[in-house]
C-alpha cells in the first residue's frame, strides 16, 4: 500500500484531474442551465426577502425616531402595520425562494448523478478492473450529496451579499467615517479566509477519499463475508477495518479542527473592529458629532452585518468541499473510455469471425496475444481448449469489445469491430461468461434480461432447454422467486442454467460459451448439450471448456497455449496427431482410471511412510 | 435486584452474535432505543468530559455573545450622557469579551469536533463489528449497497448531530433564554410574557415540525440506500450489462432510484420552506414594538429602553434561523441511528452457546436425521440426511445441480443451523462447539470463489501471519507459483475486485493455495477444479492427495478422478441421500449414480469397473 502524507490508500485515482476553479465554475453553471427559470425565481425572491428583512431594523429606527419626536400615534400605528406587512411578505418571499431553490438543487444533483452514471457505464472493462466499485459508488452518490449541500450554501451567499448592501447604505448616511473604519476590516477578513482555501481543499479531498475507501472496504467485506466466516477471519478483517476507519477519523478530524479555527479567528478580528467602533463612536458622541440613537443604530447595524460578512468570508473555505466533490465527479465523467464505438450498424450477422494479427495486453509488456490469427466461418462450431490462463476468456472479451486490443484487427462479416455500433452487435451475440452473474430480481426477469418482451411460455421453453424446470418449480415461488444479488441463494449450477436460458431467449447469431456448464453435473450437462445441438444450428458458436467430453463433437478444436494456437483440427485428427490435445484428452480420461488413482495412492504412501 | 437482572440479560445478549469482542459498552443501550444509544455514545468514556466542557463553554460564549449587546446599549447611554472618561474603559470591556469569547469558543469547538469524529468512528466500528457477527443467513438477504450506505452515510449523520447540530441547538436554547431573562431583569417583568409565549409556541411548533419531517427523512435515507444498492449492483454486473448491451436498463433503474431520492429531498425541502416560526417571529417583534410604544407613551419606558427591548426581541431570530437546519440534522441523525440499530439489534441466529467447547477436532463426522431449509424459505433443501465418516476418511458427494451438496458442507462449519436432527463432530454437536474452534479447524475451497482486491500474497495468507516461504510453497503445490511469477509484481500483484484480473483457473488455484495454508482437520473441496484443465488438475491432485492424509475430507465434484479415491460416496438427489457406498458398489446398485456418470463417458459398466 502506498503511503502519502502518512495516509494509505488515499492517493488519487488514475482518472483524477485537477481543474482550475474557473473550469469548475463554468461546469457547475452549465449544470444549472436547464434550471434558468428556477434560478431567476430564486434570485428575485432572495433579493425581495433580503430587502424586506433588511429594511425592518431601518423601519424600526424610524418608529423610534418618531417616539423621540413625540409625533402622532396614528403615524406610529401606520409604521407598525407596515412593518408587519413587510415581514409577512418577507415570509412569503422566503418560502418561494427556499422551495424553488431546494427543488432546483435536488434536480441538479439528480441530473449530475444520472449523467455520471451514464458516463461510467460507457467505460470499458479495463476501467472496472482498476477502480473498485465501492469507490465509484461513493463518488457518484456521496460526493453528489456533498455537492448538493454546498450549492445550497451558494444561494445563501447571494442573500448575504444583499443583506450586506442593504444594511450598509443607511450606515453610510449615519457616518461615513465610521463606515470607513468598518470597511477596513473587509479586505483583512477576506485575505484571511482565502488563505484557508488551499489547505481546506486538500483536506476535503482526503476526507472524501477516505469515505470512499471505507465504502469500498465495507462493500468488499460484505461481498466476501462467507469466506471470512468459513475461515474464521473476522478478527483480521476487523483489524484491517480498524486501520481504515481510524485513518478516516484522523483525516476528518484534521479537516474539522482546521476549519474550526476559521470562525473564532474571524470573531477575534471582529472584536478588535468592534472595540475600534466603540472607541471612535464613543468619542464622536461625547464630542456631539453623533447622536445617541445614531450610534446605536450604527452599532446595531454593524452587528447585523457581521453575520452576512462572516458568511461571505467563510463561504470560500467551506465551499471547497463542494468544489472538491464536483472535481471528483467531473473527473469521473471526463475519464475516457479506450473503446470508441463505430457507427456502422450490422443488421443481420452471418457470423464470420476473423482475428488478424491480433495483439493484446492487459498490462503493458505482458502480452496475452501476439500476432494471433484465427478465422471462423459462419455457422461453424469451434471449441477452444488449453491450459488455464492461456487466454481463452480474453479472446471472447476482445470479440465482444469489452477490452480494446492494441494491434491487428478483428472482423465480423468483414467489418472491423472498431467500426461498428456496439448495441446491435452485442445484442446479437449470446455470451455466457465464465462466472455467472444474476440480478437481484425474480428468476423470470433474469431469464428475460436480454429479451424484455419475452412471454412466460418462452421463459419456460428456455429453461426446459437448459436442463428442465423441475428445480424452479420446487422453489418457494417458482419463476417468481426473488433471487438476491449475484443469485447467491441459488446453487452454482442453477445460476449457470439461468444464464444459459437467458442467452437462449436472446436468440443470438453468435454464441460464446465460456465454461457455460462447468458447475453443472454431467447428467444435466448432457441434456443441455442435446438442446445445444439444436440451438447451434446455423449459428457460429465458440465453446470454451475444460471438460473435454463436451467438445468432442465440434467442427474444429483449437488448442491455445500462452496466446498461441498450437494445434487445430477435429477430435479424431487431433487424437491421431498425438500431440498437445491428445495429451490433455488422455490425461482427462487416464486419471479417471483406477490404476492412475492407485498409483498416486501408492506413490504418496511411499513418500510419506 | 434490577442491576442483577440487567447483568444476566446482558450476558445473554453478549453471546448473541457469531463474532464479538470482549468489551461491548453499548450492548445495553442499543437495546434501549435510539435515544439512549446516542446518549451513551455522547457520554462515552472521556467524551463526557469533552461534552461537559463543550456544554459549559457554549453556555458561556452564547451568553456573552448576547451580553455584549447589553454592554453596547449601556455604553451608548453613558456616551450620550457625555461621560467621555468611560469611552476607554468600555472599549476595553468590549475588547476583552470580544477576544475572550472566540478563544473559549475555539476550545469548545475543538471539544465538540473531537467528540463528533469519535462518535462517527466508534459507531462505524460498532456497526461493522456487528455486521461481522451476523449469521450468513442475514448476509444472504442484506443488499450490499444498502449496508454500505448505512456504514458511511447514516453513520456520518451522527457526526453532524454533534457538530454542528447540537451546538446550534444549544446555542438556540440559550439565545432563547437570555433575551427573556434580560427583558425581565432590565425592563419589566410582564414584558417577559412576549418572548415566553413566543418560545412556547415555537417549541410546540418544532415538535410538530420534527414529526412532519420524519416520513420524508426516512424515505430519503431509504432511497439513498436503494440508490447505492442499484448502482453497486449494476457496476458489479458490468460485464453482463455490456455484453448484452443493456446499459439502458441499468440507467433506467438507477434513474428511478435517484429520482425517489430526489423526490424525498424535495418533500423535505417543501416542509422546511413552510417553516412558520419565521412569520411568528415577525409578529412577535411587531407586537413587542407596539407594546413598547404604548408603554413609552404611558411614560413607563424610555426611548432607549424601547430600543433595547426591540433589539433583544430581534435576537430571537438566531434560534429561529438556526433551528431550520439543526432540527433537520437532528432528525436525519435519529433516523440514521434507527437504521443502524435496526441492523445491529437483529438477532444473529447463530452464536456460541454458553458452554461452548473449544477442542482439537479429530475428524469423525456424523449426520443424524438432518433436515434443513434456508431461513425464510419453506423448501426443504436437505431431508433426513444420515451418514457417518470416521476421522481421516474422504467423502465424495455427488448429485445433480441443486441437490444440496454445497448446502450439506456449509452445515458442517455451522454457517447455518439445522432445523431438525444433529450434526456431530467427534460425537459433539456442532452447536456446542465454539465457532472459533470449529471454523478454525475446517478449511473450505468454495465453489463461488471469492478473491479480495488485495495482493496475491495477502489473498493466500488471508489474515494469518505466514512467511513468504510458506506462501510460495503452498502456491507451488496448488500449481499457482508459475503463473504468479509471471505477473507484473509477482506475489505483490493486486488482483482487482473479486480477482477480476486473473483467469478463472488462476482464481481457483489461489483459493486452493489459501486452503492449503491452513492446517485443517476437516477439508471441504467444493467443485474446486471446475475451471482447471486436466493437466494442471492432475498436478494439483497430487498435492491435494498429500494434504488429505490425516484429515477428514469432503469432495464435491463431477469428475470421476476425484470421486474414485473416496472411502465413501454419497449420492444426493433433491436433498435426500439416495445411495451411499464405494464407487464399485454404487456403479452396480445406484441408478442415480449411473445416470450421472455412465452416459457421460460413453463407457460400459465393465469399463468403468475394471478401469482397463
Ligand atoms: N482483467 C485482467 N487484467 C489483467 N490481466 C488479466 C485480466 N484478465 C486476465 N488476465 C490475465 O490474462 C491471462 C489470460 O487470462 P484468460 O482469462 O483469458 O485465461 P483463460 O484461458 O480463460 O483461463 P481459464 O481457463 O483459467 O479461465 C491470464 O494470465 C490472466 O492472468
Ligand atoms: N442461501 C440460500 N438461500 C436459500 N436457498 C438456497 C441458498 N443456497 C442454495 N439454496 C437452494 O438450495 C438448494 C441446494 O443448493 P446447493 O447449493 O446446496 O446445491 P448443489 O448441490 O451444491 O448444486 P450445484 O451442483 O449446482 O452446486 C437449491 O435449490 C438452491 O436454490
Ligand atoms: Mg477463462
Ligand atoms: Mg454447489
Amino acid at each position: 500500500m502506498s503511503r502519502k502524507m502518512g495516509y494509505f490508500g488515499l492517493d488519487e485515482e488514475g482518472y483524477d484531474r485537477i481543474y482550475s476553479d474557473r473550469e469548475l465554475f463554468s461546469r457547475v453553471i452549465k449544470l444549472f442551465k436547464p434550471y434558468r427559470r428556477s434560478m431567476t425565481i430564486v434570485i428575485i425572491f432572495i433579493c425581495l426577502s433580503s430587502v424586506t428583512y433588511g429594511l425592518t431594523p431601518f423601519l424600526m429606527s424610524l418608529v423610534i425616531k418618531q417616539l423621540e419626536l413625540e409625533s402622532n400615534p396614528l403615524i406610529l400605528i401606520f409604521f407598525i402595520i407596515n412593518i408587519l406587512i413587510l415581514n409577512s411578505l418577507g415570509y412569503v418571499f422566503n418560502y418561494v425562494n427556499r422551495r424553488t431553490g431546494n427543488r432546483m438543487v435536488y434536480g441538479v444533483c439528480y441530473n449530475l448523478r444520472r449523467q455520471t452514471n451514464l458516463r461510467v457505464l460507457e467505460q470499458d472493462l479495463s476501467f472496472f478492473d482498476k477502480y473498485p466499485t465501492g469507490r465509484i459508488v461513493s463518488r457518484i452518490n456521496s460526493d453528489g450529496q456533498k455537492f448538493g449541500g454546498s450549492v445550497t450554501m451558494f444561494t445563501e451567499l447571494i442573500s448575504s451579499f444583499l443583506m450586506l448592501i442593504i444594511v450598509l447604505i443607511p450606515m453610510i448616511f449615519i457616518s461615513l467615517l465610521l463606515t470607513g473604519v468598518f470597511m477596513l476590516i473587509v479586505p483583512i477578513v477576506f485575505a484571511f479566509t482565502l488563505s484557508f482555501r488551499k489547505v481546506s481543499r486538500r483536506k476535503s479531498v482526503l476526507g472524501q477519499r477516505s469515505l470512499a475507501q471505507v465504502n469500498a472496504f465495507v462493500q468488499e467485506s460484505m461481498a466476501g463475508i462467507q469466506i471470512i466466516k468459513s475461515f474464521r477471519q473476522e478478527e483480521s478483517q476487523f483489524e484491517n477495518f480498524q486501520a481504515i476507519n481510524d485513518q478516516s477519523f484522523r483525516v476528518n478530524m484534521s479537516r474539522a479542527l482546521y476549519l474550526s479555527i476559521l470562525f473564532p479567528s474571524l470573531d477575534i478580528l471582529i472584536a478588535v473592529l468592534y472595540a475600534l467602533l466603540i472607541f471612535f463612536g464613543g468619542n464622536f458622541v461625547t464630542q456631539g458629532v453623533l447622536s445617541g440613537s445614531d450610534i446605536y443604530l450604527f452599532l446595531q447595524s454593524s452587528l447585523i452585518l457581521f453575520a452576512p460578512l462572516l458568511q461571505i468570508a467563510g463561504f470560500w473555505p467551506q465551499f471547497q468541499e463542494g468544489l472538491s466533490a464536483a472535481e471528483r465527479i467531473f473527473a469521473l465523467q471526463d475519464s475516457q473510455s479506450y473503446i470508441k464505438q463505430g457507427d456502422y450498424i450490422l443488421d443481420s450477422i452471418k457470423g464470420k469471425i476473423e482475428f488478424e494479427n491480433l495483439g493484446f495486453e492487459y498490462v503493458p509488456e505482458k502480452p496475452v496475444f501476439k500476432d494471433f490469427n484465427l478465422e471462423i466461418q459462419p455457422g461453424e462450431t469451434v471449441a477452444i481448449v488449453g491450459h488455464t490462463g492461456a487466454g481463452k476468456s480474453s479472446l471472447t472479451k476482445i470479440l465482444l469489445r469489452l477490452y480494446e486490443f492494441q494491434s491487428g484487427d478483428v472482423r465480423i462479416d468483414g467489418h472491423s469491430i472498431r467500426d461498428i455500433s456496439l448495441t446491435e452487435f452485442r445484442r446479437s451475440i449470446g455470451f455466457i461468461p465464465q462466472v455467472p452473474f444474476l440480478w437481484a430480481d425474480t428468476i423470470e426477469n433474469n431469464v428475460t434480461y436480454g429479451a424484455p418482451d419475452a412471454k412466460r411460455e418462452e421463459v419456460i421453453w428456455a429453461l426446459e432447454q437448459a436442463g428442465g424446470t423441475e428445480w424452479v418449480e420446487s422453489l418457494d415461488n417458482g419463476l417468481e422467486t426473488f433471487i438476491l444479488e449475484r443469485g447467491k441463494v441459488l446453487s452454482m449450477g442453477q445460476r449457470q442454467l439461468i444464464v444459459f436460458a437467458r442467452v437462449l431467449l436472446q436468440n443470438p447469431s453468435i454464441l460464446i460459451l465460456d465454461e457455460a456448464t462447468a458447475s453443472v453435473d454431467p447428467f444435466t450437462e448432457l441434456q443441455i448439450q442435446e438442446s445445444m445441438e439444436r440451438v447451434m444450428q446455423g449459428r457460429t458458436t465458440i465453446i470454451i471448456a475444460h471438460r473435454l467430453t463436451t467438445v468432442r463433437n465440434v467442427d474444429r478444436i483449437i488448442v491455445l497455449d500462452h496466446g498461441k494456437i498450437v494445434e487445430e483440427g477435429n477430435h479424431e485428427n487431433l487424437m491421431q496427431k498425438n500431440g498437445y490435445y491428445a495429451r490433455l484428452y488422455n490425461t482427462y480420461f487416464r486419471h479417471q482410471s483406477y490404476e492412475f488413482i492407485s498409483s498416486i495412492k501408492s506413490k504418496i504412501s511411499e513418500t510419506n511412510p | 435486584m434490577k442491576s442483577q437482572r440487567l447483568k444476566s440479560q446482558s450476558a445473554i445478549l453478549k453471546n448473541n452474535s457469531e463474532f464479538h469482542l470482549e468489551e461491548d459498552d453499548f450492548l445495553e443501550t442499543r437495546h434501549k432505543g435510539v435515544r439512549s444509544w446516542i446518549l451513551s455514545h455522547m457520554f462515552y468514556r472521556s467524551n463526557k468530559y469533552l461534552m461537559f466542557i463543550f456544554f459549559a463553554l457554549i453556555v458561556f460564549t452564547s451568553f456573552f455573545g448576547s451580553y455584549i449587546y447589553i454592554i453596547i446599549g449601556k455604553a451608548i447611554d453613558v456616551f450620550s450622557a457625555g461621560q467621555s472618561d468611560q469611552v476607554v474603559s468600555y472599549t476595553f470591556i468590549v475588547l476583552f469579551i470580544g477576544l475572550g469569547t472566540p478563544i473559549l469558543g475555539l476550545l469548545g469547538r475543538a471539544c465538540r469536533e473531537i467528540v463528533a469524529q469519535r462518535i462517527e468512528r466508534d459507531v462505524r466500528r460498532e456497526f461493522y463489528l456487528s455486521l461481522l457477527g451476523k449469521s450468513q443467513s442475514f448476509h444472504d438477504r442484506a443488499p450490499v449497497g444498502d449496508t454500505m450506505a448505512r456504514a458511511t452515510n447514516d453513520v456520518r449523520f451522527l457526526n453532524f448531530l454533534i457538530s454542528p447540530a447540537l451546538a446550534m441547538i444549544l446555542n438556540a436554547i440559550i439565545n432563547l433564554i437570555v433575551p427573556i431573562y434580560l427583558i425581565g431583569s432590565t425592563y419589566r417583568l410582564e414584558l417577559m410574557l412576549i418572548p415566553i409565549i413566543f418560545s412556547i409556541i415555537f417549541i410546540l411548533y418544532l415538535r410538530r415540525f420534527l414529526r412532519r419531517l420524519t416520513p420524508p427523512t426516512v424515505s430519503r435515507r431509504i432511497a439513498f440506500g436503494f440508490m447505492n444498492t442499484v448502482l453497486n449492483e449494476s457496476l458489479s454486473g458490468i460485464e453482463v450489462v455490456k455484453s448484452m448491451a443493456q446499459e439502458e436498463h441499468s440507467v433506467e433503474k438507477y434513474k428511478d432510484s435517484a429520482m425517489s431520492y430526489r423526490d424525498a429531498g424535495i418533500e423535505q425541502g417543501d416542509i422546511q420552506a413552510k417553516y412558520l416560526p419565521l412569520l411568528l417571529l415577525s409578529i412577535t417583534v411587531t407586537l413587542g414594538l407596539t407594546i413598547a410604544v404604548f408603554y413609552n407613551r404611558a411614560g413607563i419606558l424610555s426611548v432607549g429602553a424601547v430600543l433595547g427591548l426591540v433589539g433583544l426581541l430581534l435576537q430571537l431570530r438566531f434560534p429561529v434561523n438556526a433551528s431550520i437546519r439543526s432540527f433537520l440534522m437532528l432528525q436525519e441523525a435519529v433516523v440514521g441511528a434507527g437504521r443502524l440499530l435496526e441492523i445491529m439489534n437483529k438477532k444473529s441466529e447463530i452464536f456460541d452457546s454458553h458452554d461452548a467447547v473449544s477442542k482439537e477436532i479429530e475428524g469423525k463426522v456424523k449426520f443424524e436425521n438432518v433436515t434443513f431449509a434456508y431461513p425464510g424459505t419453506q423448501n426443504k433443501v436437505l431431508k433426513k440426511i444420515n451418514f457417518e465418516v470416521s476421522a481421516g476418511q474422504t467423502v465424495a458427494i455427488v448429485g445433480t445441480t441443486g441437490s444440496g451438496k454445497t448446502t450439506l458442507t456449509k452445515l458442517i462449519s455451522r454457517l447455518y443451523d439445522i432445523d431438525d436432527g444433529r450434526i456431530l463432530i467427534d460425537g459433539i454437536d456442532v452447536r456446542n462447539f465454539s465457532l472459533q474452534s470449529l471454523r478454525d479447524q475446517i478449511a473450505y475451497i468454495e465453489q463461488d470463489i471469492f478473491i479480495f482486491s488485495d495482493s496475491i500474497f495477502d489473498n493466500i495468507s488471508f489474515g494469518r501471519d505466514s512467511s513468504e516461504e510458506q506462501v510460495i510453497s503452498v502456491a507451488q503445490e496448488a500449481q499457482a507459483h508459475e503463473f504468479i511469477e509471471n505477473l507484473p509484481d509477482q506475489y505483490n500483484t493486486e488482483v482487482g475486485e473479486r480477482g477480476v484480473q486473473l483467469s478463472g483457473g488462476e482464481r481457483q488455484r489461489i483459493a486452493i493455495a489459501r486452503a492449503f495454508l491452513t492446517d485443517p482437520k476437516i477439508l471441504i473441496l467444493d467443485d474446486s477444479s471446475s475451471s482447471i484443465d486436466s493437466e494442471t488438475e492432475e498436478r494439483i491432485q497430487k498435492a491435494i492427495f498429500k494434504i488429505l492424509r490425516g484429515r477428514t475430507t469432503f469432495i464435491i465434484t463431477h469428475r470421476l478422478s476425484q470421486i474414485r479415491w473416496a472411502d465413501l460416496i454419497i449420492v444426493l438427489n433433491q436433498g435426500e441421500i439416495v445411495n451411499q457406498g464405494t464407487h464399485e458398489d454404487l456403479l452396480k446398485n445406484s441408478k442415480e449414480y449411473q445416470k450421472i456418470f455412465i452416459k457421460r463417458f460413453d463407457k460400459t459398466l465393465d469399463d468403468l469397473l475394471g478401469g482397463d
